[in-house]
C-alpha cells in the first residue's frame, strides 16, 4: 500500500506542479490530465479487492516519459519533472505490497474454472 | 459458526457487507452530500459567496463555468443527489446482503464508481478548461474517489455468489432480487 500512497501524492504532486515550475501550456494541460488520474488509480489501489487498478497507471507512466518530446516542453524543468515522475510511476505501480485478505479469488473468481469461493463454499454444510 | 463470523462469503477473511465495513462508506457519502448542497446552494444563489481559502475567485470560476451550467440544473445539485443516493444504497440491506440482496449491493457499487469517474473528469477539466480549481470541489472529489475501492469487495463478493448460483442451475433472476426460496440451496 506505500507505494500506492506514494504514487497517490505524485499525482496530486504533478497538477500542482505546473504553478510551481512555471511550466508552459503544453507541460501544465498535460499535468493537468495525467496528475489526477494517476492520483485516483492510485487510491483506488489502497484497497485489496481493487490493488489491480494501480496497474491503469502503467501507460500513464510510459506516456509521462514520451509526453515532453511528443508534446515538444519548451521548459527544461518541466521535461525533467514528467519524465522522473513517470519512471516512479511506473515503478512504483508494479509494486502489489502485501495482501492480507483472501477474497474468493478475486475478480477471476467470478470466470475461472474452479475458483476459490467455490471450492470452499463445496466443502460448507448446506444451511 | 460463531456470530462473528457469520455473513463471511465462501473464501474470504472477512465479510465485506458488514456494518464496520459500510458505515464509513456511507458516512464518507454523506460528507460527501454535505459538501454538495453547499455548492449548490451557492449554484443557486442562495449563498452569494462561497467559502474558498487557496485559490482566490476559482471556486466562483468553476461554479459558475458553462460546464457546470450545461444541464438544467447546476452539476452540485447532482453531486448531492448523487452522493445521496451512494448513502442509502450502502445503508440499505443486513450484513448478509451480498447473498441475500445483491440487487441493491451491484446497484451501489454501480452508483459508486461512475460517480468517481464524474469526479475525475470534472477534476480534469477545472484546471485545463478555466484555469480555475475550487477547494471544495476537490475535497468532494477526492471523496468519491476514496469510496470506489471499499465499495467493490462487496460488489465482487456479489457476484462470486451470482456465479455459484449460476453453476448450482438456479434462476439467476430470483437470486439477483433475493427469492427466499432461492437462499438455501447456494451458499
Amino acid at each position: 500500500m506505500w507505494a500506492q500512497i506514494i504514487n497517490a501524492l505524485l499525482g496530486i504532486w504533478l497538477m500542482a506542479s505546473p504553478a510551481i515550475l512555471s511550466s508552459d501550456k503544453a507541460a501544465a494541460t498535460n499535468a493537468y490530465i495525467v496528475g489526477p488520474l494517476i492520483a485516483a488509480f492510485a487510491t483506488i489501489s489502497w484497497w485489496e479487492a481493487t490493488r489491480v487498478v494501480r496497474l491503469y497507471s502503467l501507460p500513464l507512466g510510459a506516456w509521462l516519459l514520451l509526453a515532453p518530446w511528443v508534446l515538444n516542453y519548451h521548459n527544461t524543468t518541466a521535461t525533467l519533472n514528467a519524465m522522473l515522475v513517470g519512471a516512479l510511476v511506473i515503478g512504483l505501480s508494479l509494486v502489489k505490497g502485501k495482501v492480507h485478505t483472501r477474497l474468493g479469488g478475486s475478480w477471476a473468481g467470478i470466470w475461472a474454472k474452479e475458483p476459490l469461493h467455490k471450492q470452499e463454499a463445496g466443502k460448507q454444510p448446506r444451511v | 459458526m460463531n456470530k462473528g463470523k457469520e455473513g463471511i462469503p465462501p473464501g474470504w477473511s472477512y465479510n465485506p457487507a458488514s456494518w464496520g465495513q459500510r458505515l464509513p462508506i456511507v458516512g464518507l457519502a454523506l460528507v460527501g452530500c454535505g459538501i454538495a448542497t453547499y455548492l449548490s446552494l451557492h449554484q443557486l444563489k442562495v449563498f452569494p459567496t462561497v467559502w474558498e481559502p487557496f485559490f482566490g475567485n476559482g471556486s466562483q470560476k468553476v461554479l459558475t463555468s458553462g460546464v457546470s451550467q450545461l444541464l438544467p440544473v447546476p452539476d452540485a445539485v447532482l453531486g448531492a443527489a448523487g452522493y445521496l443516493s451512494d448513502a442509502v444504497a450502502g445503508a440499505v440491506g443486513g450484513r448478509k446482503r451480498w447473498k441475500t440482496m445483491p440487487w441493491i449491493v451491484i446497484l451501489f457499487g454501480l452508483l459508486v464508481g461512475p460517480l468517481g469517474m464524474i469526479s475525475i473528469l470534472l477534476v480534469v477539466i477545472q484546471p485545463v478548461l478555466y484555469h480555475a480549481w475550487c477547494t471544495l470541489c476537490l475535497c468532494s472529489a477526492a471523496i468519491s474517489v476514496i469510496m470506489i475501492g471499499p465499495a467493490m469487495d462487496e460488489m465482487l463478493a456479489s457476484l462470486q455468489y451470482m456465479r455459484r448460483v449460476k453453476d448450482a442451475r438456479v434462476s439467476l433472476w430470483k437470486a439477483f432480487w433475493g427469492y427466499k426460496s432461492v437462499q438455501g440451496k447456494v451458499i
